[in-house]
């Protein structure tokens, strides 16, 4: 109950470092939806182009995270601390499930479909807009749900290079050694990655019902 | 007889302690000169045949603290001034003397742990500022401060936020109250943030290398709010008898490295980016201690 | 009645690789007329539908559609003027019936009112109460049922050819024989030209103003159906035919 009763008395400073940390989770996850899933397509265009790209990205997610950030540091423009960096870090995170998914959910559409959308005359737009993205959009959705869920837990790791978010909490409580504070950040962030993916879950599902 | 024996045997076999009786932990904080000195108690107990096991970079004061009582640290250096206020959580006083006595008492009555003699220089804490900023808002002291409270951007470590003796404790002194949330970073990030205008001013410490370098400002603690931080060893009474060594490099440190000494270890490490066991090796053949 | 034919083929030949996989292969189609394309699998006869609307390119010859060049044409402008049905149908699983027929008319930008007007016409017509079956899915009907949405779904922007691929291949003897005879109605009804591939030789005789028998990539013969029987032009035609 202690904790409960800590929790209470930090209310104001979980609840502004919660909506940061959505506020930061939001913006890099649209950010490589926006980037990832037209590039996904474009691979699925240029198969030959398939291997290098996805192949950065996948390079990108061995490099540990706090790392990554450590690296962009230094970098003018895109570096130094706080929110910039951090941002940029976790797009570059969140790329590989983006790219993965769009590319195989593309790709495994029925080509028979395809084949018969090209027979009746529909140009590669009409055919991608009416055809390939409706069927593969539980894939594609798949993958925003996996990196949403995973820009939850590396976010927490950016507020080392000063950017905002529940990581502040947990890092204090680290230099502390205070377990109630590194709840307070930490219990928060788990709920954030729980509901992220209940609630993409049930929108995945949602739209593979009209399978 | 015969079986007591063999598991008496067995036992002292196990006891890593006993195996290894000349071994001592060394223990340091998470930023430089902390580094530095670690390195330095490591480096004049293995001149002495002393078998070390360096943890340096320890997330913090308190991390370090716990693991001293646990024993699983056997020294590390120490504040007067953090001891006091973060650790004993008591009021700060500004007699350097008096905070000394106190945290030697009752470190050594209530946790059964020794204080050496002050290494001889006091790292207190420094508001550092670039001079185009305190210039152009004509700021010296740190009760300057809360005429600009709307506009300026502080930056510090984790810890220093969170202790009851750092940012509250000083906000409460000087009355601030800054628009602009404190920035949470890493210590060794503090000068490049505050260099790349990404905060206006910095919690450092008084013998930070790079405050000289960047020629910074430090603003005068005009309400004494900052306690005296005398550095000085604290370490288990248990391993100085068991290592005499011990004592014998902590007797060396007492009193023989002043500030300009502490600035100029820091600095070749944070400015020249030298690697700190070369830093500390050369220091000590230069001193002829080791 | 228009002076040139449907459709022609000159000369049309086509490689993947190493194989060959059309030697030569010319004909006319007069409009108005059901020509069977009749062979077993790996004789050609589906790539040559698919030169038709360009959905395989020649390596040589020319393909004329409408007295003009097909690659004078916009792909897309040919293909829309031309149905095409196929054996798996390819309708897309996640619009409804009636979406699925009135797709072409959607893309020409027709009228939401136009189109559902049209495409209720059309389920009508293939023997599809649109009561019952506009708003139901394609995975609800039976093989049948999906094969006949594929012909209102071809038949929607009123072309003047219709390519159709084996279109009852994967249906059971009973609905075969019930399509078939339903289809020989219908293309009485419509006056279109059809361009109709099968295996099935009781298919082709049923179906076909003239049948064209392909092998190994050759047009080996084409004529009406009593002169294949009558007068089979080798072995092999004799062979397939003797069923």
């Amino acid at each position: 109950m202690d904790f409960i009763n800590f929790f209470l008395d930090r209310r104001a400073d979980i609840a502004a470092q919660t909506a940061e940390h959505v506020f930061l989770v939001a913006v890099s996850v649209g950010i490589a939806v926006a980037i990832g899933v037209p590039l996904g397509i474009l691979l699925t265009r240029r198969p030959s182009l398939s291997a290098p790209v996805i192949g950065f990205a996948n390079v990108i997610q061995t490099v540990p995270s706090l790392a990554l950030f450590g690296f962009l540091i230094p970098i003018p423009l895109v570096g130094g601390i706080g929110n910039t960096t951090a941002v940029i870090a976790l797009v570059l995170y969140a790329l590989l499930p983006l790219l993965r998914n769009t590319y195989a959910g593309i790709t495994s559409v029925d080509p028979s479909l395809v084949e018969a959308g090209r027979g009746i005359g529909m140009t590669d737009g009409e055919r991608l807009r009416m055809i390939e993205i409706p069927l593969s959009l539980p894939t594609i959705l798949a993958g925003v749900r996996i990196s949403t869920v995973n820009a939850i837990g590396l976010t927490t790791i950016a507020a080392a290079v000063g950017a905002g978010g529940l990581g502040n909490m947990i890092f204090r409580g680290l230099s502390m050694v205070d377990s109630r504070l590194i709840l307070a950040g930490a219990v928060p962030a788990a709920a954030l990655a729980l509901v992220a993916d209940g609630l993409l879950g049930w929108l995945e599902r949602r739209l593979s019902w009209e399978r | 007889m015969g079986a007591m024996r063999k598991f008496g045997v067995l036992v002292l076999a196990l006891l890593p302690a006993c195996s290894a009786e000349r071994r001592v932990v060394v223990g340091s904080k998470n930023f430089t000169e902390q580094v530095i000195l670690g390195e330095m108690l490591a480096q004049l107990l293995e001149a002495r045949g002393v078998e070390v096991d360096r943890r340096l970079n320890l997330g913090g004061t308190f991390i370090c603290h716990r693991a001293l009582l646990a024993g699983d640290l056997d020294v590390y250096v120490e504040y007067t001034g953090t001891a006091l206020t973060a650790i004993l959580k008591e009021k700060a006083t500004g007699d350097a003397d008096a905070t000394y006595r106190r945290v030697r008492e009752a470190y050594e009555n209530e946790l059964g742990l020794r204080w050496t003699k002050p290494l001889g220089f006091d790292n207190t804490f420094a508001v550092a500022m670039r001079p185009e900023t305190a210039e152009r808002l004509a700021i010296r002291k740190l009760s300057d401060l809360k005429a600009h409270q709307k506009t300026l951007r502080p930056g510090m470590g984790h810890e220093f936020l969170e202790r009851g003796d750092g940012y509250r404790g000083l906000v409460l002194a000087y009355d601030l109250e800054f628009a602009e949330k404190p920035r949470g970073l890493e210590l060794g990030l503090i000068y490049q943030a505050l260099m790349e205008d990404q905060v206006d001013f910095v919690l450092g410490s008084a013998t930070d290398g790079l405050i000289e370098k960047f020629g910074l400002v430090v603003l005068e603690d005009d309400r004494s709010y900052f306690p005296p931080y005398d550095a000085a060893a604290v370490y288990r009474p248990e391993t100085a008898e068991r290592v005499p060594a011990l004592a014998e490099v902590l007797s060396l440190l007492e009193g023989n490295l002043d500030e300009a000494a502490m600035r100029s270890l820091n600095r070749k490490v944070d400015d020249e980016r030298l690697a700190a066991p070369e830093v500390v090796a050369a220091f000590l053949r230069e001193r002829g201690w080791k | 009645m228009s002076p040139h034919p449907a459709v022609e083929l000159r000369n049309v030949g086509k490689s993947f690789g190493a194989r060959r996989v059309l030697d030569a292969v010319s004909f006319r189609v007069e409009p108005g007329e059901t020509l069977v394309l009749l062979g077993s699998s790996g004789s050609g006869k589906t790539t040559t539908l698919r030169c038709i609307n360009r959905l395989v390119e020649p390596d040589e010859g020319e393909v004329d559609v409408e007295g003009r060049e097909i690659r004078s044409w916009d792909p897309i402008r040919l293909r829309r003027r031309t149905g095409y049905v196929i054996q798996d149908v390819g309708l897309l699983p996640h619009l409804s019936v009636i979406e699925n027929v009135e797709l072409i008319p959607k893309l020409e930008g027709w009228s939401e009112e136009r189109r559902r007007e049209r495409a209720k016409e059309l389920l009508s017509f293939v023997g599809l109460a649109p009561g019952r079956f506009a708003d139901r899915r394609p995975r609800e009907l039976s093989g049948g049922e999906r094969q006949r949405v594929g012909v209102a779904r071809a038949l929607a922007l009123d072309p003047p050819l219709l390519l159709m691929d084996e279109p009852f291949g994967a249906l059971d003897a009973v609905n075969r024989r019930r399509l078939q005879d339903e289809f020989g109605e219908m293309k009485r009804k419509l006056s279109k030209t059809i361009v109709f591939v099968t295996h099935d030789v009781s298919e082709a005789l049923k179906l076909g103003d003239r049948i064209g028998v392909m092998h190994g990539g050759r047009l080996l013969q084409l004529a009406p159906p009593a002169e294949i029987l009558r007068r089979p032009a080798d072995g092999f035609v004799a062979e397939l035919v003797r069923e």
